[in-house]
Parts: structure tokens; C-alpha cells; sequence
């Protein structure tokens, strides 16, 4: 009995400790820490943009909505007009998946399209799910004090039916908030895209 | 024609070949590899004004889904504009088929059709009256296939997911007849009833059937919605719960418990926003599918102003009884038999380790009290008093710790690790106090010294010293009273602690009506002072069960802190005992002894198993694989 309720104990604590690493994403939340290698071969950790507005995008290739993005030059317009942010992809798609690229590839792709910024490579998911991430492109915009401040959609136009100046671009929206000094509103929408391929 | 819109036309390469309008009651397949989707409407000829049935009509390659209103984590619903030429078709409503859930890789979920759907679609057609009226496309229309007829197109945009998504845009287009007399179209017509039949029923129109619903929000960290449904039939594994997405929380996979006419899903929400404080009542709108009444199976929506309840209750509901299901007269009752339990549960807890020696010792100080029966009586009150007080003190600590989402109830004091090492060291002190090492405010047995006979304040202290002290105990006896009482809120806990209070201290408030008893006991002397130190191994027994019930919940190398801590408080305690009363050794020893007591708490705090907002790990799991 006596065993019974320590590992009982044991258990919720072992739960407990892993369970920040799991649920998360969570608007006014520290964002969760991570450090990856992008398609360039550098390392990139979060911690180094501190005091910094990051934003991260959730991003596949391979997916018609990163793709359809990626073209209209949705997210590299909006990155190049807020130079003074610091906007990362992130490819959360497990290296046994069809979707996969390789770094020349990817290389490739982003060129193509004129993304200047860094992508990083989270095969093994753990980054994306400490944000939960659903969706590519699944958008978070952080803060300077490193907390979440908005979690959600690039915008309001899931089929992309309306012309590009006609969609409210939430993180667009956001990122002129946080410039102002103020929250992003909404500060969390609802992600559309295609499921991230964990 | 935006640049985007181009862009997703040249993505979706077939939807450029938008097929001709067809003639009748459905438009021709718009087809890809995944998927093909046609515009179907219920009439060959249809009136001229009046309701119109139609529906976006999906079929679909194995594994491949189109979404429900909410797609699930991904994806989304598809989207329909309609324009008509030679007639309006207006107020189209589009509606939403009983869906079912589809898993993803990484815990991720989706809600949507696989085989074969059709949206339905509720129009008004009017055209006007007259061939001249309408334009000439009509005309042409007229000399192509005779008749008058409406021109209905529909622009759909829709995504076909697998694991991989593909959006695709089409125009279908079809020329609907119109005439004075309706004919229907049989194949058409039966294809729309059977879907239209799959239309979850709005709750109120099934009779006998309820539903209702409410958010558990007693644990902030165990955000719950809680759905019930009741006068159906239903099996595991067939019924399931889809909820609309709702603007500040996020919905995790619902748990579901069937009964015999009752099923209730459990839901784990989370806060889309940190911080935020949840309104009084928030809207939901839910289906519940795989429903059977009368043989008949059957879903049901509902669309409720749900009451968020600030009520600890996250745990099982009791099988059949509503959330607030206890009436009057059965409430009454178990309220009575709980407060008769905490009262025999406090008298029980005076046999305590801890809790005997304080009971033996007041009742060896008042035997002794030359004052009489008056200073008796006094006495006894003060430590009554002290007891009742301290435990009105705990009803409120237990009301602010579930407040904070804390553990609450009887038996959550050993688990919060600080409080536990409080209680632990509350004890040692009483130990070295027995031994005459120590003389803190607690009573003590020996008459001869003065200050000891007299004084209520003396006698008041040990009444609040003996509740902290009884907490060290969890007699399961005490469990249903208070986890009852913390569970119906302040007045009950406070209502239930009171009776605690009246049980432990029943033996004071005995003497207080008849002071003559305590003469039952022989004039104190040398057996008191020997039963005092035995006591004192009694008290000091105590510790190990304590510190056994602090393990769990502090680390091994915790332990082994917080024990040399309390070493070191009896080393100094001794060493206080044996120096020549020199004032300012003394003080200082006693400032040691009370920074030694303060590190044990802070030992045991900073070396605790689990975060102090302790969650629960079944909850963490739900939380998880939902989405």
C-alpha cells in the first residue's frame, strides 16, 4: 500500500516534470526556450534574440498553404517592412515524412521564393509541440520580455479568396501593437493550413 | 482578380476547367485524384418561388476527408458563394452533416466526411414572371432546352486533407427549370433526405431527450467542460462529442461515460490566453452523435449560455446525479451524519501522538490550579476558545487553498511539503518541551513552577497549538466530512471545521460544565512529571510518521536535510537547557533554534517532488493527446 502511494507520487511527479515541454502556446506564457539548426547549417536559439519581437512560422514546403504563402510573399513583405523583428520558420515535419526536404531543397525552395529569413529544422517535433503548434503555417509572435503575445492564423482568409491588401493579416496587426506598445488584438485565432507532419 | 486568387487557380491546376453548366437538377463532377464534387438541387422543374433543397454533393477517395463548421486542428470548412442569373437564389444557409473525428500523427485531430457527403443547402428561388423579364442568357438557355429556367453558380472552395491537404476552387454551374408546377427530381430528391436526415436535430425537438452542460473551473489548472446528455441510448466508441470552436478556450479530447440512459463527456479546456478571468457563463455550441432513441439513431446539437462553475468539481461526477443534483431532504441528511463524523473524528484526534500529551498535560495544570473550580472553568475555556479559533483559522486557509487551485481536503496538509515540515517541526518542538528541554507557550506539567498554574493566555495558546498539531494525523475518518465540506464551499467548511473544533476540544468543554471531574485525577506530583518525559517519547514517535509522510513529497537528499536540521534544533535546545542562565547566550541559542526551524521549512519547500500548483498527471494526459 505503502509502495502504492509513493509510486503514485513518483508518477504525477515524473508527469508533472515533463509536462511543460507539452502543453503550451498559451498566449502571455514565457515562449519555451530552443535552439536548432536552420537549412543554412547554423545553430539558432531563441535565447539570443532576447529583448527582442520574434516572430516564428510554422512552415512546410510541401504544404499548399506555406507554399500559396510563400509566393504571394505574405510572410517575407511583412518581415522585410518590420526590420527590426526577428521572424523564423520553423519546419516541424518528421524526416520520414514524404514532406521532408533536405537542406539543398529547402535551400532551393526558399530562394525561389525570395525567404530570406532562417528556417529552422525541428524533426523531432519537440519544438512544435512545446508551442503547440497545429497547423502550417501556424504563427506565434513573442514579445521583448519573451512572452507569447499572439498565437494563431496569419490571417483571416483560410481558401486565400480575398486580394492580399483586402485580408486582415493578424500578425501584421500584431506586430503594429507591439510597436506601439500595446497588445496584439486578437491575441489567439484560430490556425488554418495543413496539419504539421510530426 | 488579385494576384492571390490567381495564384491558388494556377495551384490547383483542374479548377481552371470549370465544367459547363449542366441542365437539370445537379451540375456536372468537378474531379480530382482525391476527391470530385458536383451541385445538386432537389427539383427536375423547380417552383417558381418558393424553398429550394440543395446540396454540395463530395465524393471521396479512400482516406481522403472534407471538414465539418469546425475542421479539428487543421484544415478548414469548405466555402460556398452562390450567384444566379435569370432569377435569385437567395438566404442559402449551408448545414452541417454529423461528422466524425479523425486522428492525426502527433495527437492532432480533424473533424469531417470520408467516403461520401453532401452539405445541404437551404435556398429561396425566386424568378420572375414572364419570359421577357429575364435576360438574355436565359433566352438562350430557353431555346436550348425549352422552358423557363434559373442559372445557379456556385463558387466552392474546399480542402481534401489525407495527412497531406490540397485546396482546390471550382465553379459549378447547373440551369435549373423552373415552371407553375413542381416535379422532383427522384434521385436527387432521395440523396438530400438521406443527408438531411444526418443533420444533428436541434436538443429540444427530440422528445424525452436532454441535454446540458457546465464548466468546471473549481481548479483553474483543471479547466473541465462537462456534457450530459440524458433519455437516450447510446455505446462507447460510437457516441462521440464535437464542439464549435470557441473563441477563448481550447478543447482537448472529450472522455465519455455511458450509462444506461445517460451519457456525460468530460472535456479539457485550456485558456487561449493566460491570465485571463473567465466571465460567469460563456457560450457553447455542441453535437453529440451516435445517439439511438427508439432504435432510431439520431445526433443532436445545442447552441447554451453555459454556467462556468467556481466549485471544486473536477473529480467523477456521481453516476445519474446532475452536477447540482442533491435535493433538500437528502442533502440534510448526509450534511448531518458528516458534521456527527467530524465531530467523533475531532473528540478521536485528543489520542493522538501529538494531540494526548497537550490533553493530558491541561488537564494535569487545571488538576493542580489552586484557583478551584472557577479557574478550572476558566482554563478550560481558554484552551476551548484556542481550539474552536485555530480551527475556523484552518476552514479559511482550506477555502483560500482551493481558491489558489491548490490540494484541499483532509490529508492535503501532509502533502504540501511546507506545511507538513511545519506540523513536523511543531512537533519536535512539542517533544523537547515534554523533556523540559524547551519552554515555549505549551503547557507544562510541572506545578511548581508558577507561571504555569496561572494565566489563560497560557491555556489559549495550547488551544490554538493543538489544531496544527491534530492536522499531523489524517484519520480517514475525516476525509468525506471535509473533502464534502470544501467541495459545497465556505459556509459548509466552516460549518464542518466547527464541529472538528467542538470534537477536540469536547474533553475542555466537559470540565467547563462540570470542573469536579477533573479531580478524578490525583494531586499532580512525581507520576505527572514522569508521565510528561514519557510522553515526550510519545510525541517524539510522532516525528517519524511525519517525516514518513513528508518523504512523498520531498527528495531523498531533502529528508536528510530537514532531519539535521531538527538535530540541530534539539542540539540547541540542550545546549540552551545547560548554560547558566546567562540572558544573552540564552537569546542567542534561541534565535539559532528559531532560524533552524525556519531552514527545516525552507529545506523541505526547496527540495519538494512537485510544483506547488499540483496537477494532477491524468489530467495532464488529457490535456495532451487532445487538440
Amino acid at each position: 500500500m505503502r509502495k502504492w502511494i509513493s509510486a503514485t507520487c513518483v508518477l504525477a511527479a515524473l508527469a508533472l516534470a515533463a509536462a511543460p515541454a507539452l502543453a503550451a502556446g498559451t498566449v502571455g506564457e514565457t515562449a519555451p526556450a530552443f535552439q536548432l539548426k536552420g537549412i543554412d547549417g547554423k545553430t539558432y536559439s531563441l535565447a539570443d534574440y532576447k529583448g527582442k519581437v520574434v516572430v516564428l512560422e510554422w512552415v512546410n514546403p510541401n504544404c499548399p498553404f506555406s507554399d500559396r504563402h510563400a509566393r504571394e510573399k505574405t510572410m517575407s513583405d511583412l518581415a522585410r517592412k518590420h526590420g527590426e523583428i526577428v521572424w523564423l520558420g520553423i519546419n516541424s515535419t518528421n524526416a520520414s515524412h514524404a514532406n521532408y526536404l533536405q537542406p539543398a531543397e529547402h535551400q532551393a525552395w526558399a530562394k525561389k521564393n525570395g525567404v530570406s529569413y532562417a528556417i529552422l529544422y525541428d524533426e523531432t517535433g519537440k519544438v512544435g509541440k512545446a508551442y503547440d503548434a497545429k497547423t502550417t503555417p501556424h504563427m506565434f509572435i513573442i514579445d521583448k520580455d519573451g512572452k507569447i503575445a499572439y498565437n494563431g492564423a496569419i490571417d483571416d482568409d483560410p481558401p486565400g479568396r480575398k486580394a492580399k491588401a483586402e485580408r486582415a493579416n493578424y500578425v501584421a496587426q500584431g506586430l503594429g501593437a507591439e510597436k506601439a506598445g500595446k497588445n496584439p488584438d486578437p491575441a489567439a485565432t484560430k490556425p488554418y493550413g495543413c496539419s504539421i507532419k510530426y | 482578380m488579385s494576384t492571390s486568387r490567381a495564384a491558388l487557380l494556377a495551384l490547383s491546376l483542374t479548377a481552371l476547367l470549370a465544367p459547363p453548366p449542366a441542365r437539370g437538377a445537379a451540375s456536372e463532377w468537378a474531379e480530382n485524384e482525391q476527391s470530385r464534387v458536383r451541385l445538386v438541387t432537389e427539383y427536375a422543374t423547380a417552383p417558381r418561388n418558393g424553398p429550394i433543397r440543395l446540396g454540395l454533393h463530395f465524393t471521396l477517395s479512400p482516406g481522403w476527408h472534407v471538414y465539418w463548421k469546425n475542421s479539428g486542428d487543421a484544415g478548414f470548412p469548405p466555402v460556398i458563394t452562390f450567384s444566379s442569373t435569370g432569377g435569385a437564389l437567395q438566404k442559402a444557409e449551408l448545414f452541417w452533416p454529423a461528422p466524425r473525428r479523425f486522428e492525426l500523427p502527433g495527437g492532432l485531430v480533424a473533424f469531417g466526411y470520408e467516403g461520401e457527403a453532401v452539405y445541404p443547402i437551404q435556398a429561396k428561388l425566386q424568378v420572375p414572371e414572364g419570359a421577357g423579364a429575364v435576360e438574355t442568357v436565359t433566352s438562350d438557355l430557353e431555346r436550348a432546352g425549352g422552358g423557363e429556367s434559373v442559372e445557379i453558380t456556385a463558387e466552392v472552395d474546399y480542402l481534401v486533407c489525407e495527412v497531406d491537404c490540397i485546396p482546390y476552387r471550382y465553379t459549378l454551374a447547373l440551369t435549373q427549370p423552373v415552371g407553375e408546377e413542381a416535379v422532383a427530381d427522384p434521385e436527387t430528391s432521395r440523396l438530400l433526405d438521406s443527408w438531411w436526415a444526418r443533420l444533428p436535430k436541434p436538443a429540444g425537438e427530440i422528445p424525452g431527450v436532454q441535454t446540458g452542460a457546465l464548466v468546471h473551473a473549481g481548479n483553474p489548472e483543471k479547466l473541465e467542460l462537462e456534457v450530459r446528455v440524458r433519455g437516450a441510448r447510446a455505446k462507447k466508441g460510437e457516441t462521440d462529442l464535437f464542439l464549435e470552436t470557441h473563441e477563448a478556450l481550447e478543447t482537448g479530447k472529450p472522455q465519455v461515460r455511458v450509462t444506461a440512459d445517460e451519457v456525460v463527456f468530460r472535456v479539457p479546456l485550456r485558456a487561449k490566453q493566460a491570465g485571463k478571468e473567465l466571465p460567469a457563463k460563456t457560450v457553447f455550441a455542441w453535437t453529440v452523435t451516435g445517439l439511438s432513441r427508439e432504435g432510431e439513431l439520431v445526433s443532436l446539437e445545442a447552441r447554451r449560455e453555459v454556467e462556468v462553475s467556481r466549485k471544486p468539481g473536477g473529480g467523477e461526477p456521481s453516476a445519474g446525479a446532475a452536477p447540482a443534483g442533491e435535493t433538500g431532504a437528502a442533502y440534510r441528511a448526509r450534511l448531518f451524519r458528516l458534521l456527527l463524523l467530524a465531530l467523533l473524528g475531532g473528540l478521536l484526534l485528543n489520542l493522538m501522538p501529538t494531540v494526548l500529551p497537550l490533553l493530558l498535560g491541561e488537564l494535569v495544570v487545571l488538576r493542580g490550579d489552586p484557583g478551584g473550580r472557577p479557574a478550572v472553568r476558566e482554563g478550560a475555556a481558554a484552551v476551548a476558545t484556542g481550539i474552536l479559533g485555530s480551527c475556523m483559522a484552518m476552514a479559511a486557509l482550506a477555502e483560500a487553498a482551493r481558491r489558489a487551485g491548490l490540494p484541499a481536503g483532509w490529508g492535503a496538509q501532509l502533502q504540501e511539503p511546507l506545511l507538513a515540515a511545519l506540523i513536523l517541526v511543531a512537533a519536535v518542538v512539542l517533544t523537547l518541551n515534554l523533556w523540559g528541554l524547551l519552554d515555549t507557550p505549551l503547557p507544562s506539567t510541572d506545578p511548581a513552577d508558577p507561571a504555569e498554574r496561572r494565566g489563560s493566555v497560557r491555556h489559549l495558546l495550547a488551544g490554538l497549538f493543538t489544531t496544527p498539531l491534530a492536522l499531523g494525523w489524517t484519520l480517514p475518518l475525516l476525509r468525506e466530512p471535509v473533502g464534502f465540506a470544501v467541495e459545497k464551499g465556505p459556509a459548509v467548511t466552516l460549518t464542518v471545521l466547527a464541529a472538528l473544533g467542538l470534537g477536540l476540544s469536547l474533553p475542555y468543554l466537559v470540565l467547563l460544565l462540570a470542573p469536579a471531574v477533573v479531580r478524578v485525577l490525583p494531586a499532580p506530583g512525581r507520576w505527572s512529571r514522569v508521565l510528561r518525559e514519557g510522553m515526550g517519547f510519545l510525541a517524539g514517535a510522532s516525528t517519524f510518521w511525519l517525516l514518513y509522510a513528508l518523504s512523498h513529497h520531498v527528495s531523498p537528499e531533502g529528508i536528510a536535510w530537514v532531519e539535521l536540521a531538527l538535530l540541530v534544533m534539539a542540539l540547541l535546545a540542550w545546549l540552551r537547557h545547560r548554560t547558566v542562565p546567562r540572558n544573552a547566550v540564552r537569546f542567542g541559542l534561541a534565535v539559532a533554534l528559531v532560524a533552524c526551524a525556519a531552514a527545516a521549512l525552507w529545506l523541505a519547500d526547496d527540495n519538494r517532488l512537485t510544483p506547488r500548483t499540483s496537477r494532477t498527471a491524468d489530467n495532464q494526459r488529457n490535456i495532451l493527446t487532445g487538440g
